[in-house]
This record gives C-alpha cells, structure tokens and sequence, in this order.
C-alpha cells in the first residue's frame, strides 16, 4: 500500500470509530455504552499512533517510552480505582 | 542519513533523528501523565456522583463536540499528509498541508468558543466568577462536571494553540529554513499535534457521549 492510501484508509477509519461511538450512544446498552465508547477511543489512539505518527517504525526508544507512560497511567488508575 | 547534523551534538544525522524523536515521545509521555491524571480525577468523580454527571452532560452540544471531533482528525490527517510529503521532499504541497493543518485547528477553537458562549449564556460556567444556574438534581456536583468540563477541554485548547503558534512560526520561517531542518521541525510538530488530536480522542466520549440514550 503507498503511503497516500495508508493515511486515507487511517483517516477513513478514524470517521468511522467517530460515527460508531455517536451512533451507540443513542442505544441503550446499560454499562456496555461506556466500554463502547472507550474501546473506539483506544483504537483510534492506536490508529493514530501506527499509521500518523508512525510509531511501529521508529525503532525501540519511543516504543518503551509509550509503554512507560501505558505502565505509570495503569498504576495511577488501578490504585485509585480499587476501592471503588 | 548522511550529510551534516544540524547540532554539533551529534555524529550522524541518523543519531540526531533518533534523538529528536526520542525526545518528543518523552515529552509526550509528561503529557500524556498531564492529562491521565485530570481524566482520572473525571472518572472518579462521575463513579461518586453518575446521576449528577449523566444530566449536566445532557447539556453540552453533541452536534458541535462531534463536528469538532471530525475537524480535528481532518487536522491531524493534514498534518501526516504534510509529513508524507515533507519525506517525499514536496515542500510546496508540505507547506500547505501544514496550513491547512494550522486554519483546521483554529476551526476547531471558533467552534469551541461558540459551545463556551452558549454555556455562559445559559449559565452552566461556573468559571471567571460566571454564575451558576441548573435545574436538575444535584445541582452541586453538576457545577463539579462543568468546572471539570472547562478545566479540560480549555487545558486542551491551549495545548492546541500552542501547536498552531508553532505551525505559524515554522510556516513564517519556511523559506529561510534549510530543507533537513524542515523535515526535522514537521516531524516534531507532528508527533505534538496528533498528541493533542488523541487527548481530544477520550475528552470527546468521557465528557459528551454520558448516557445519551
């Protein structure tokens, strides 16, 4: 695939999460609504980091510097979570 | 690779490129702690009060917050146009891919400041000593969503003026500037905006899309 396909097929793709998870919102689907939702975020943010900011590409340091920020962030929303 | 570097820090441009990118991803990561930390916050307080959030949310405009959403992935679809073509060394259609970039964001803060305006007038700003009207239950923690509300999509908003004051500044330095250091700056401007556009990504569904149906 050339590159001018790539970012369209991403562009295109990003359209339809968009579309997807204001669609869902006006079905009720009780506590599933949320979990929609952010799992259209989740996979925009990894269709914007492989195909526009070329992520895969870069080689291993910017890698393990989204893992780490992935690891601290999962910490920071687990520990306050528990108790809830 | 090859060539000069454009500091003398560095042996090989291939060196100074990975740096560079090595460099915006950290900062990138600080920011992404920024904002984890504010959305956590958000997330806590609706767990503590989901009825009080899910009827303050009602009244932020869908139509405008998902137009907005669109214009923002169009933005951040110019601007890896605009890396593409940078790659490519195409500077012209570079440059106004780079200003196409540049006038979507501003799009996005014109429409912005309508939903901000609407909300004062309705009197659901409880910022800049605005009073604070709402009528449905709960009427303190609803003032807690739109103080949480105004907190993240202005901290949003200044992260992409930001971006647009440097797209400007590289467009007004673009024929004065050597064409390694070009790709090199649309590189990291890059990386920053697409940032912003996935902050944007999970500010849109947390704050909007509460309990629509």
């Amino acid at each position: 695939m050339s590159d001018l396909a790539k970012l369209t097929f991403a562009y295109l793709a990003l359209l339809a999460l968009l579309a997807l998870t204001v669609g869902s919102s006006f079905v009720d689907l009780g506590g599933f609504n949320s979990a929609i939702n952010l799992a259209a975020a989740a996979a925009k943010t990894v269709v914007i980091a492989l195909l526009f900011m070329h992520l895969a590409g870069e080689g291993i340091l910017p890698r393990l510097a989204v893992a780490a920020v992935g690891l601290w962030l999962a910490i920071l929303f687990g520990l306050t979570l528990i108790g809830q | 690779m090859s060539g000069p570097t454009e500091s003398i820090a560095f042996d090989t441009r291939a060196r100074e490129k990975a740096a560079d990118a090595f460099g915006m991803w950290i900062f990138i990561g600080s920011e992404a702690m920024l904002f984890g930390a504010i959305v956590l916050v958000f997330l806590y307080a609706r767990l503590s009060y989901g009825a009080a959030f899910a009827a303050a949310s009602q009244h932020l405009s869908l139509p405008l917050g998902t137009l907005n959403t669109a214009v923002l992935i169009t933005s951040s679809f110019a601007m890896a146009l605009a890396h593409m073509f940078t790659a490519a060394r195409r500077w012209r259609p570079a440059f106004w891919a780079l200003m196409s970039t540049s006038l979507l964001g501003c799009i996005f803060l014109v429409i912005k400041a309508v939903e901000y305006s609407k909300e004062f007038s309705e009197g659901l700003a409880p910022v800049l000593g605005a009073p604070f009207r709402f009528a449905g239950p709960d009427p303190a923690h609803a003032e807690f969503f739109f103080a949480l509300y105004f907190a993240m999509t202005s901290l949003h908003a200044l992260h992409l003026i930001g971006g647009i004051a440097v797209i400007a500044g590289m467009l007004l330095l673009w024929p004065r500037t050597a064409q390694a250091s070009r790709a090199r700056r649309v590189q990291a401007i890059g990386l920053y905006w697409h940032f912003v556009d996935i902050v944007w990504v999970f500010l849109f569904p947390v704050l909007y899309l509460i309990n629509r149906a």
